[in-house]
């Protein structure tokens, strides 16, 4: 090796040391702390260990005979960031659908159980109604972020799923002179001749409707925050109370009488909106 | 002067060039700065980095050589550039100030999708959501081009079938009473969309997901026809005059691919066969049609799709 050629040997070697330390460097770059870090730094801790106390209304999404609104209240703790559990508790009124609407004036006036139709009295007396419904639930939280309105309203929200237990209370009116049948699908007692049983009326327009009282259910539900500041939040949410019902109080299985077994498994979707109040009301920040 | 650094290293490669540049710069504008205590910590002046030949006033002239405009961006290295700021010797001069140079700096991250001048092939289906009585399901296809990133036009078209929801054989059954109900074919429309919102979100704290909101409106035709309570009784057809609006989300999965939901109500005035048909009265197709009973109808449809962006990439045009 002369002398010429040993500065082309430093250089290569430098080169290659060079090349070294910037593959080092890269490789740093490639398994670095960032790949394993949190999406945000600095963030707002909008919902951790806070109360959200929400004023509601609530609405039946595409009912088949009576709309549920109402109005109500839900209480959660978010005991992390992704993590809360709640309570909600919504008051109801029911309005007639338009299904209703259109079937009823088609009805006969009068009962005749010889027709197998219900009159509009009947129709109407065995659908039910949900005074209270609610839930217990867990919430998870599993989406973050902000948006940008117009390029100038540029707000925080999160999406969250719910899971719990539901429970309502379904009430139906019909009085004794409409739902008369004191033992429906089976032989009655002649009133003319206690003695004698007269057979099945075969009618189910005059039974009692068995769709009042408690349930309990699967409760499930997804919606979104919207915060418009530190501590206020729209709250959307979409329910889904699931529980035994049968809305219309007549026979489901046609086994031409009214019973138990008519209740199915329904599911009764909800629209909510509120406005979350979060407490306290100040926010941390993450590192 | 660490913000010199950092905010210089933009225009190089961090590897190589930034070693000199920061100490330098300040050497080169002797102006005294006039504005704020803040000021002493930014590079505020373009020239001072940039080649002398061709170089701008600071007016807006800007040297070409100084911006990349398409290259893709090659990774900074902020160990190296830390030892920079820590290791080289910086003389602390008087800065000139001009406003312009703020341009250099991020303060609002760039869209990672742009759509503008793309255009976009939307296969979809959909699922009627408010008739208790008749579900219609729906594949379909939209295209469409955009004007700007938040403005377009396209074209869309469905076809429908349906199935029987529980109430409609639960009228029948316990009311005794067969619904009147149409079926939808087929619908098509051209459609105009808008985007005000977009934004992005955090999947369990760790992966960012970026997404926007349109909305739609449009005008279209589609044909719907009677299913007869009495089948020994022909059924008709109707064309339809078909307006929609609807409110989207899209979902930015990669640059030419995205995932879109919504819900569109599509508005028509249908007609229904019409009440007290008998042998007698409306037994015909046309006489059913001409006494048809009319009303206004909101098809209120979610749709979910996968969309393809043509040309599948894109290019920023404007300074980051």
């Amino acid at each position: 090796m002369n002398n010429h050629s040993l500065p082309a040997v430093v250089a290569i070697l430098a080169a290659g040391v060079t090349t070294l330390v910037a593959d080092t460097a890269h490789a740093d770059r490639r398994t670095n702390s960032l790949a394993a870090d949190v999406a945000v730094r600095h963030r707002r801790l909008l919902v951790k260990n806070r109360f959200e106390l929400a004023p509601l209304f609530e609405s039946t999404i595409n009912a088949d005979f009576r709309h549920i609104l109402g109005a109500g209240a839900k209480l959660e703790y978010h005991l992390g960031d992704m993590f809360s559990i709640g309570v909600i508790g919504v008051a109801s009124a029911a309005l007639d659908t338009k299904l209703v609407d259109k079937i009823v004036p088609t009805l006969e006036r009068n009962a005749d159980s010889k027709t197998r139709e219900p009159s509009r009295t009947e129709f109407l007396d065995h659908l039910n109604s949900m005074p209270f419904h609610g839930a217990v639930y867990a919430s998870l939280t599993p989406w973050y972020g902000k948006l940008a309105a117009f390029s100038q309203a540029y707000v925080a929200f999160d999406f969250y799923f719910q899971a719990g237990i539901a429970f309502a209370q379904l009430k139906s009116d019909c009085p004794i002179s409409v739902c008369s049948d004191p033992a429906p699908g089976k032989p009655r007692p002649d009133p003319m001749n206690p003695s004698e049983n007269l057979p099945q009326d075969f009618n189910p327009n005059n039974d009692p409707p068995l769709n009042s009282g408690g349930r309990v259910g699967i409760y499930l539900g997804g919606g979104i925050h919207v915060f418009l500041n530190d501590f206020l939040a729209l709250d959307l949410t979409v329910r889904d109370y699931a529980f035994t019902d049968n809305p219309s109080g007549a026979d489901f299985n046609a086994n031409l009488f009214v019973s138990d077994a008519d209740n199915r498994f329904l599911h009764h979707l909800f629209f909510g909106a509120g406005i979350s109040v979060m407490l306290p009301t100040t926010v941390k920040r993450t590192p | 002067m660490a913000s010199t650094a950092l905010a210089q290293s933009k225009k190089k490669p961090p590897a190589k060039a930034p070693a000199k540049a920061p100490a330098k710069a300040p050497e080169k504008s002797p102006t005294p700065a006039k504005g704020s205590g803040d000021d002493t910590e930014i590079e505020m002046n373009p020239d001072d980095t940039a080649p002398k030949k061709g170089s701008g006033s600071g007016s807006g002239a800007v040297n070409p050589e100084e911006i990349e405009m398409g290259e893709p961006e090659k990774p900074g290295d902020l160990k190296s550039d830390l030892n920079i700021a820590s290791t080289e010797t910086v003389k602390a001069g008087p800065i000139k100030k001009t406003p312009l140079s703020w341009q250099d700096i991020v303060v609002v991250v760039r869209k990672p999708f742009l759509k503008s001048r793309r255009t976009e092939l939307l296969p979809f289906v959909g699922t009627t959501m408010n008739d208790n009585m008749i579900r219609h399901y729906t594949v379909g296809g939209e295209l469409a081009y955009y004007l700007t990133d938040v403005l377009a036009v396209g074209v869309e078209g469905q076809y429908y079938v349906h199935s029987f929801q529980e109430p409609f054989d639960l009228v029948a059954r316990q009311a005794r009473r067969l619904p009147t109900i149409n079926q939808y074919k087929w619908s098509a429309a051209l459609d105009f969309h808008y985007v005000p919102i977009y934004g992005k979100f955090a999947i369990l704290d760790h992966n960012l997901v970026t997404w926007e909101s349109y909305f739609t409106a449009g005008i279209g035709a589609g044909q719907s026809e009677v299913i007869p309570r009495d089948t020994q009784f022909p059924g008709f057809t109707n064309l339809l005059i078909m307006p929609n609006v609807g409110a989207s989300m899209r979902f930015f999965l990669s640059r030419w691919l995205t995932v879109s939901l919504g819900i569109r109500d599509y508005i028509f005035y249908d007609h229904f066969e019409p009440k007290n048909r008998s042998l007698m009265m409306y037994a015909t197709a046309a006489d059913a049609k001409a006494n048809a009973d009319g009303s206004l109808i909101n098809n209120l449809m979610f749709q979910i799709g996968v969309s393809f962006w043509v040309p599948t990439s894109f290019e920023y045009t404007t300074f980051r």
